[in-house]
């Protein structure tokens, strides 16, 4: 079917494409968006601002609610992600399309299997990976299984998947994500060849200084619509940010200069073996009462590890964690929970919330036990309303009840009663993952406010981000993560550049061990 | 205790096993199949119990053994397509549908035997007749191995053809291949363009296909007719086969083979001074204990290995 | 900023809604068993009965003699205890399927202590009906602590243990406990001391087998409902049922939370098993829980998993179980034609998008009105 493209026209398009939810939210909003043959386009905007919703529709995952989309210069209905494929569409999704027990090769050829009478022809298979592996320079194993691959792989997988399928136009949703540099580099290598060859390929992000690097030309986002599109010869990090958010960058966190008490969580020489997800190797750190730290790094180098191994969620394998002079590293999470530690889960969805059950029995999953609400072994649920009552109001909660499921909250809503379960307890250590992902500025601005105001009443805050923006806002001193490894540690963050920090995350700079474990007390070293 | 080893070796023994491990390995295949699809069949029982009875009842009626056998395949499969159609049309948990389907059959077969011929127990009272047998000219009159293997019924046969077929239908064949990436991954087959529903109900039908041969040999194969509540529960055995088979073709056969063999011993030393209830238990003392060394083991690992979501 | 609908609601309107909603699914589980009926009805209609004189000795049997109430009251207080037994796991996102082997463990225990221990009066009541918890409670705690610990699937531990139990329990009917010098299956009765009252004997009418083991269910069902609503336990079964990573996240021991769903779950399948040997039968007889224990998982699954609501299921399914044999002797269709009607209920019932899809196409409907009129 490839044949039907129109040879002049453009390689994908929309023509006031609009996509309204059954719930009433509208993703995209009357969007115009061209992009011809042999282009390298970007598409950038923040969390929710329609980027990916516009790409499903372009991978027939989703149907436009009003205009067109075009593929090959002409205006096409797409009913599924069959229908795309055959139009020499394909795309490579933020979580990765495989199938876990198949091997690389399997994976490429599934839905395209070579073979006859409905068999499938194992060793063609692995042929035909090998050979697209070659071309194109993507290097994989084809007879490995994914599920024992590295990430990177796997993408490199999901795109000679699209190559199998001929496609001529190769979406990429936020491919780098979960890449170290090096893959970074490998993948634009081979996503140039490809344009080189003849290929259209949309890459969405909201990493400007990779845009920047990949893309000809860049389309702005923001809240569904689409702002504009610039060369990006022309374009500057600053002038993309500006049209993505609509404000200016500088986020003005009012917030004075910390007052430093006591070392809340000493971190020594911890150590973590991981069976998947990144390991963590010698970390010695300190977050004194009355700071806020922020963890700065790629993602997927271990802060997420971290964060849970802080919060009780893992185990550690060495070293030695102790908040408020209790040594936290064999307590479960009851125990951490009991030693003063809050926490705000990057996955909200995940495990911050029970999304069925009501507002107010979201609230107390951390004290249900335990008066005023327990007495006796009796949970007295008129002690749970008013408690939820009294955070709806103070954390300005938008619900009519708290009787409310959690389903029903929009998320910087599920957000908010997150963040009000967690400081009102009162945490002597609150680790903070990823606060502000996917809420709305509202949201964002409330978070930041409140993160400030625990630290001002002596709480030790852990910042831990993708956002540098939000980290260097936020945060009075900072650290870097890089593959498990503290690699930056900065005690000022006055002046600190987001360019700079990111030569740390990106290991092209890193500090010494002396400096990393300047100052840290000595006391709490395990004896060997 | 010599008299245990001559049970065992006897070729009466050997012959019931094969007999008796029929139904199991059928529907335990059954069970495999849709489990692999990602949709767990509980109500193999249910189907298995559906086919027995439309089998012994068409047969009877109509006087010809292969329409009741086909009729009583058909109509199972139409409950494993039911049951895809609740899960996926409707959203009804698989589980709870299953146990609904069971029900329906245990019901729907005893009123109908009833009001058909007015008989609680069964079709006792109707002439519904046999699937043939295979007799192996040569074989037959070696010593042992003619007394086990010449004379089984065809469905038998068709039982133990079954573990090649489906582990060449998973491994080999494009169906297989979408099937099992439908089970393991739904969203990355829809999103190359596998009809995933479809692929699902087909692994149902398939299902439910199976566990109707199972039903049909129950009421067809040795005896000719039709008692209530015949499975007597061997569904719900062959699902136990199936996760201590490790949802892999191979050792599913083995699981229900040892389900099948077990049964036919605690029969056999019925004739001796053992309890056979008691014997009759050790399969599933095994199985538990199978159960908790697997799970043991996947825990201790850390990670489970891929396996499909119902598990 | 963007909000979802329900939070620009004001709470006024929010009580309106969730009145509506209330009485949609009241209304619904109503539906649900009329349609039933009906199907029932075209059944019999269809086999070429009289599906009128049927149903209307089925609806209006059990209540026509006080010894048939008495009949159908026993029958829910077992089937309502099993149905108990398996809604706390259940709430727990636990398929537990093993009341069956709870039940015969709960009747061996009563047995055994009622037969052969020697108690004065109250005791002599009282310890049975701790046995059998005990020993339900055990056998639940098997398959609860695989699950909780090591994470083997419950649906086949329940389902092993039922067979392993089922089998055992016959062998010791027909020989360790089997009456002495008797030709019929089943163990000696129980001591006169440890029987549970008859209701006969309060009421002075004839009430057939039924005995206060029916308060003993309700007051099972109240507990039950406190424990999952006002206790910390009951909060962290709920949350694991809810979302097992949310909860250990929070702080709750997901793994206890499971067990002692099954424990508890176990205990009260026990006192079913209590019930029918000091109640129901006064002594052990071969295979008498039938298809009860399977028939709780429905009784659960109708009243959602709430105690309360369970026991209304329960009196509901049985009023039908006992209709169904009312039905057989006096008409030509056979009883079995409750269990076609009680499949038909499970099968709705668990068919969730189907209420979703009827909202969804009143609110279309109204929403083409709405247009119409606006023209």
């Amino acid at each position: 079917m490839n044949e039907s493209w129109h040879a002049a026209g453009p390689a994908v398009a929309a023509r006031a494409v609009t996509k309204t939810y059954g719930n009433g939210v509208r993703a995209v909003r009357g969007v115009d968006l061209t992009v011809p043959p042999g282009e390298i386009r970007a598409v950038v905007g923040e969390n929710g601002a329609g980027k990916s919703t516009l790409m499903k529709m372009f991978y027939g995952l989703e149907q436009p609610s009003s205009g067109e989309i075009l593929i090959g210069g002409r205006p096409r209905t797409l009913r599924g992600p069959a229908a795309a494929i055959a139009l020499g569409v394909g795309m490579v999704h933020q979580n990765l399309m495989l199938v876990p027990s198949f091997t690389v090769a399997q994976n490429v050829v599934l839905g395209v299997e070579p073979g006859r009478r409905g068999l499938v022809d194992a060793r063609a298979a692995v042929e035909i990976t090998a050979r697209l592996a070659e071309e194109a320079g993507l290097a994989v194993d084809p007879k490995a299984r994914i599920d024992e691959v590295s990430v990177g792989m796997r993408q490199r997988t999901e795109i000679l998947k699209a190559l199998h399928r001929r496609a001529k136009v190769l979406i990429l949703d936020e491919p780098t994500a979960v890449l170290t540099p090096q893959e970074t580099e490998d993948l634009f290598a081979a996503v140039r060849r490809l344009r080189d060859g003849g290929m259209t390929v949309l890459f969405i992000s909201h990493k400007l200084r990779e845009v920047r690097e990949i893309s000809d030309q860049v389309s702005v986002m923001r809240a569904g619509s689409l702002v504009g599109t610039v060369p990006t010869a022309d374009a500057t990090e600053r002038s993309l940010a500006a049209m993505m958010v609509g404000r200016d960058l500088s986020l003005d966190v009012d917030r004075a200069a910390a007052r430093r008490g006591e070392v809340t969580l000493r971190v020594r020489k911890l150590g973590y073996e991981a069976p998947t997800g990144q390991s963590l190797h010698r970390l010695s750190f300190d977050v004194a009462a009355g700071e806020i730290v922020g963890v700065a790094g790629i993602e997927g180098n271990g802060q997420s590890e971290l964060a849970e191994i802080l919060a009780g969620l893992r185990s550690p394998t060495a070293g030695t964690i102790h908040v408020g002079g209790t040594d936290t590293a064999g307590l479960g999470v009851a125990g951490h929970r009991r030693a003063g530690v809050g926490y705000v889960p990057e996955d909200r969805l995940h495990n911050g919330a029970a999304l069925d059950e009501s507002i107010a029995d979201n609230l107390v999953v951390d004290r249900h036990d335990r008066p005023p609400l327990a007495r006796r072994g009796v949970l007295h649920p008129k002690a749970v309303r008013a408690h939820a009552e009294r955070l709806i109001d103070q954390y300005a909660i938008r619900t009519p009840d708290p009787s409310v499921p959690m389903r029903a909250l929009s998320g910087g809503n599920v957000q908010k009663v997150i963040v009000a379960r967690e400081l009102s307890a009162g945490p002597r250590l609150l680790i903070a993952s990823q606060v502000t992902r996917g809420v709305d500025i509202g949201a964002m601005r409330f978070m930041y406010e409140r993160l400030v105001a625990a630290r001002d009443d002596g709480a030790a805050v852990l910042l831990i981000s993708a956002d540098l923006t939000e980290l260097l806002a936020l945060s009075d001193r900072l650290l870097v993560l890089k593959e498990g490894l503290l690699v930056g540690r900065f005690d000022d963050t006055a002046g600190l550049t987001e360019k700079h920090v990111g030569l740390y995350m990106l290991g092209v700079e890193h500090h010494d061990d002396k400096h990393l474990t300047a100052g840290l007390a000595a006391g709490e070293e395990p004896t060997p | 205790m010599s008299s245990v080893f001559d049970v065992v070796f006897s070729s009466a023994f050997l012959a019931a096993a094969l007999r008796v491990a029929t139904p199991y390995l059928l529907a335990a295949f059954g069970g495999l199949v849709a489990e692999r699809a990602g949709i767990s069949n509980i109500a193999l029982e249910g189907q298995m119990l559906a086919a027995a009875c439309t089998g012994a009842l068409v047969a009877g009626y109509s006087g010809s053994v292969a329409l009741g056998a086909l009729s009583g395949i058909a109509v199972a499969t139409l409950l494993g397509l039911l049951l895809a159609a609740l899960r996926l049309e409707l959203g009804a948990d698989a589980i709870i549908a299953g146990i609904g389907l069971n029900l329906l059959a245990s019901g729907a077969t005893a009123y109908a035997v009833y009001t058909l011929l007015d008989d609680k127990g069964g079709t006792s009272g109707l002439d519904s007749g046999t699937l043939p047998t295979v007799p192996l000219p040569g074989i037959e009159s070696i010593p042992v191995l003619g007394d086990v293997l010449s004379g089984q019924n065809l469905i038998t046969w068709l039982a133990f053809l079954t573990a090649p077929f489906v582990a060449w239908l998973f491994y080999r064949t494009t169906f297989g291949f979408h099937l099992r990436a439908v089970g393991e991954m739904p969203d990355a087959a829809a999103s190359v363009g596998i009809p995933v529903r479809r692929v699902q109900y087909a692994g149902l039908a398939l299902s439910g296909a199976l566990a109707g041969l199972a039903g049909v040999f129950l009421s067809m194969g040795y005896v000719s007719f039709f008692v209530r509540d015949m499975t007597a529960g061997r569904g719900f055995i062959a699902l136990a086969a199936v996760f201590l088979g490790g949802l892999r073709p191979w050792g599913v056969f083995l699981a229900a083979l040892g389900f099948g063999a077990a049964e036919a011993l605690a029969v056999q030393l019925g004739t001796l001074d053992v309890p056979p209830q008691l014997v009759s238990t050790i399969p599933y003392a095994m199985t538990l204990v199978a159960l908790a060394l697997y799970a043991w083991r996947r825990k201790r690992r850390g990670v489970g290995e891929a396996t499909p979501a119902s598990l | 900023m963007t909000s979802t609908l329900i939070e620009t609601e004001d709470r006024r309107e929010y009580r309106a809604t969730r009145r509506r909603g209330l009485a949609v699914d009241l209304s619904m589980t109503l539906a649900t068993v009329l349609a039933a009926l009906a199907v029932g009805f075209l059944v019999i209609l269809a086999t070429g009965k009289d599906p009128v004189a049927a149903y209307e000795a089925l609806l209006t049997g059990p209540l026509e003699r006080s010894f048939r109430v008495g009949r159908w009251l026993e029958d829910a207080t077992t089937l309502t205890l099993l149905g108990l037994s398996v809604a706390i796991p259940f709430r727990a996102r636990q398929i537990s399927l093993g009341a069956e082997s709870q039940l015969y463990a709960g009747a061996l225990a009563a047995a055994t202590v009622a037969i052969f221990l020697p108690l004065p009066p109250v005791a002599a009541v009282v310890v049975p009906l701790v046995a059998a918890a005990a020993a339900g409670a055990g056998m639940g705690f098997v398959p609860g602590s695989m699950k909780a610990r090591l994470g083997a699937n419950e649906i086949v531990a329940t389902l092993m243990l039922n067979a392993i139990v089922v089998r055992v329990y016959d062998y010791l009917v027909n020989g360790p406990l089997k009456e002495p010098g008797s030709s019929a299956v089943h163990s000696e009765r129980v001591q006169q001391d440890s029987v549970l009252t008859p209701l006969t004997d309060w009421f002075g009418i004839p009430l057939g087998r039924s005995n206060v083991g029916l308060f003993l269910m309700l007051l099972t069902a109240v507990a039950l409902w406190l424990l999952i609503t006002r206790t910390p336990l009951g909060y962290r079964i709920r949350m694991t049922g809810a979302n097992s990573d949310f909860a250990e996240y929070g702080g709750i021991r997901v793994p206890r939370a499971i067990e002692w769903s099954f424990v508890i779950g176990g205990a009260v399948a026990g006192l079913a098993g209590a019930h029918l040997v000091q109640g129901v039968y006064g002594r052990l007889e071969p295979g008498m829980a039938g298809s009860l224990a399977f028939e709780g998982i429905v009784v659960a699954l109708l009243a959602r998993n709430n105690p309360l609501v369970v026991v209304i299921a329960g009196l509901f399914y049985s009023y039908l179980r006992a209709g169904g044999d009312i039905m057989e002797q006096q008409t030509d269709v056979g009883t079995e034609i409750v269990v076609v009607i009680q499949a038909v209920i499970v099968l709705l019932v668990t068919a969730q998008a189907l209420p979703d899809l009827l909202k969804r196409r009143i609110a279309r409907k109204q929403a083409a009105q709405k247009q119409v009129g606006a023209r």
